[in-house]
């Protein structure tokens, strides 16, 4: 596909408007909130960043590029579900990846295969033969961009604070999407471990505005 | 001038246990077993229908280049127990070699495995790349639980340089049910001092249940933990809990009571000692 148009498909894709709900879920930051571990725009980005880093960001990457290169991603969403640290974490992916799957086969007029999200995204880039590098760095730049959405409403941060964590990210986004395209599922990795508790955690939270 | 002397190697220590559990007259009881290198296999007397084994590693720890590996295998209908004699300690290794441990299980249909080895201490410099894969039948049960400690906190080690793969693969019938990875590669201590990593924990440990009563065992289970621990139900059989702890032996006073509830009885008398 041409870049022009790689770009606009992708931009569609991880555009708020597209039915993912992305919006319904904070990735265990919310609990991280209530906790009182999470109180400022600083700890917020160090947070985000750790989930990059550390946690969902590398190895979602890596299952998009692992499901880009499959020629059945069968195998790969198996393995997606099985690395899902915590229930509301398999729930996450799970709904957001069939969400994301029904939309493109809605535009395509194909039957959709329930995947997790990142796998998800690396069989529809296959399939409309868009860049697997571009793919991933849109990728972990809306999930940088809706876990400080969710931050703006939990923590709360400022609409400036919000857009200047996005910026500060955006860098380290490029540069573990572009790693972790070189990689393989043998370098998967999850040491992001407060973060993993904390979704845990929330799955007992009293009071809570979103899904996970 | 100084000639460069080459590093002498260290020598490479080799262990292998293969291990299996057979019914015999309602009991579990050892049905083959093979010892090799400086592994060896205990198997301590007790008053239950499980069989109990504990590993003994006479190499007096791991360093690089040393291979170990334990493949165990529950009969179908037996239950085998698993543990360590003592701590494992992963000591510093030289440049470029790492030491290789390979765990297998397999639990035969209505069986069940308890793999609860003793903590593994690492080191400063130690280079480790270790595999846990479980295989379970229909019907299998499981406890396992793999509980890691950061360098000697007795002695303030930080840990400078490490090079840990840890990967624990558990399937049902050839399909994944958990997978957890670790990599961890540098100044280790730095990675978990931050705060959404480990929060500067000197231990940390992964627990996997798998049995029909983990959704009832969930609660009791979430009362047990303290802040610094979670706990999930993946599914409707597999009880998931992550611990952080400040050192192993804070470690051990939250994992003991949860371990002792799932297994359903005392643990291993090694454990205790």
């Amino acid at each position: 596909m041409p870049i022009d148009a790689a770009v606009l498909t992708l931009a569609q894709w991880f555009s708020p408007s597209f039915p993912v709900g992305a919006f319904a879920y904070s990735h265990g930051l919310e609990w991280a909130v209530q906790a009182g571990d999470v109180t400022d725009a600083a700890q917020t980005q160090d947070w985000i960043d750790t989930v990059l880093r550390h946690g969902a960001g590398w190895n979602d990457c890596l299952f998009i590029a692992a499901a880009y290169r499959a020629d059945d991603a069968g195998a790969v969403d198996a393995t997606a579900r099985a690395f899902a640290a915590s229930a509301e974490r398999l729930r996450e992916t799970d709904l957001q990846g069939a969400a994301f799957a029904t939309a493109v086969a809605n535009l395509n007029g194909t039957t959709a295969t329930p995947r997790t999200y990142p796998v998800a995204v690396g069989e529809a880039a296959r399939a409309a033969d868009l860049p697997l590098e571009l793919t991933a760095k849109m990728y972990l730049h809306s999930l940088t961009s809706s876990l400080a959405g969710a931050a703006m409403r939990l923590v709360p941060l400022g609409q400036s604070d919000g857009q200047a964590i996005i910026r500060a990210l955006t860098p380290a986004a490029q540069e573990i999407a572009t790693r972790a395209c070189a990689a393989s599922l043998d370098d998967l990795s999850a040491t992001a471990f407060a973060t993993d508790i904390a979704s845990m955690k929330h799955e007992t939270q009293y009071s809570r505005i979103f899904r996970t | 001038m100084v000639i460069p002397q080459a590093e002498a190697r260290q020598p490479r220590a080799l262990g292998r246990i293969a291990v299996s559990s057979k019914l015999a007259r309602g009991r579990s009881v050892l049905g083959g077993l093979h010892q090799a290198g400086s592994s060896k296999c205990l198997f301590p007397r007790n008053n239950t229908a499980s069989l109990d084994a504990v590993v003994l590693n006479t190499a007096g720890g791991i360093t690089g280049g040393d291979r170990f590996a334990v493949s165990a295998e529950a009969e179908a209908g037996t239950s085998l127990c698993l543990t360590t004699q003592a701590c494992e300690r992963v000591y510093r290794a030289q440049t470029g070699e790492v030491g290789q441990v390979r765990n297998a299980l397999t639990v035969g249909p209505q069986a069940r495995i308890d793999w609860l080895p003793q903590e593994t201490i690492l080191f400063d410099g130690a280079a480790i790349d270790r595999r846990l894969q479980i295989d379970l039948g229909e019907d299998a049960q499981l406890l396992m639980v793999e509980p890691l400690v950061f360098g000697r906190a007795a002695m303030g080690e930080r840990l400078g340089t490490l090079d840990l793969r840890d990967r624990i693969m558990i399937n049902r019938a050839g399909v994944p049910l958990y997978h957890d990875a670790i990599a961890l590669a540098g100044d280790a201590s730095t990675h978990l001092a931050k705060p959404f990593v480990a929060k500067g924990a000197g231990a940390m440990a992964a627990m996997v249940y798998i049995a029909p009563d983990a959704a009832g065992q969930l609660a009791p289970v979430r009362a047990m933990l303290p802040d610094t621990a979670g706990a999930s139900l993946i599914g409707d059989e597999m009880l998931v809990a992550r611990f952080l702890a400040a050192d192993s032996f804070e470690l051990r006073r939250s994992l003991l009571p949860v371990l002792i509830r799932l297994k359903g009885g005392p643990l291993p008398r090694t454990w205790m000692i």
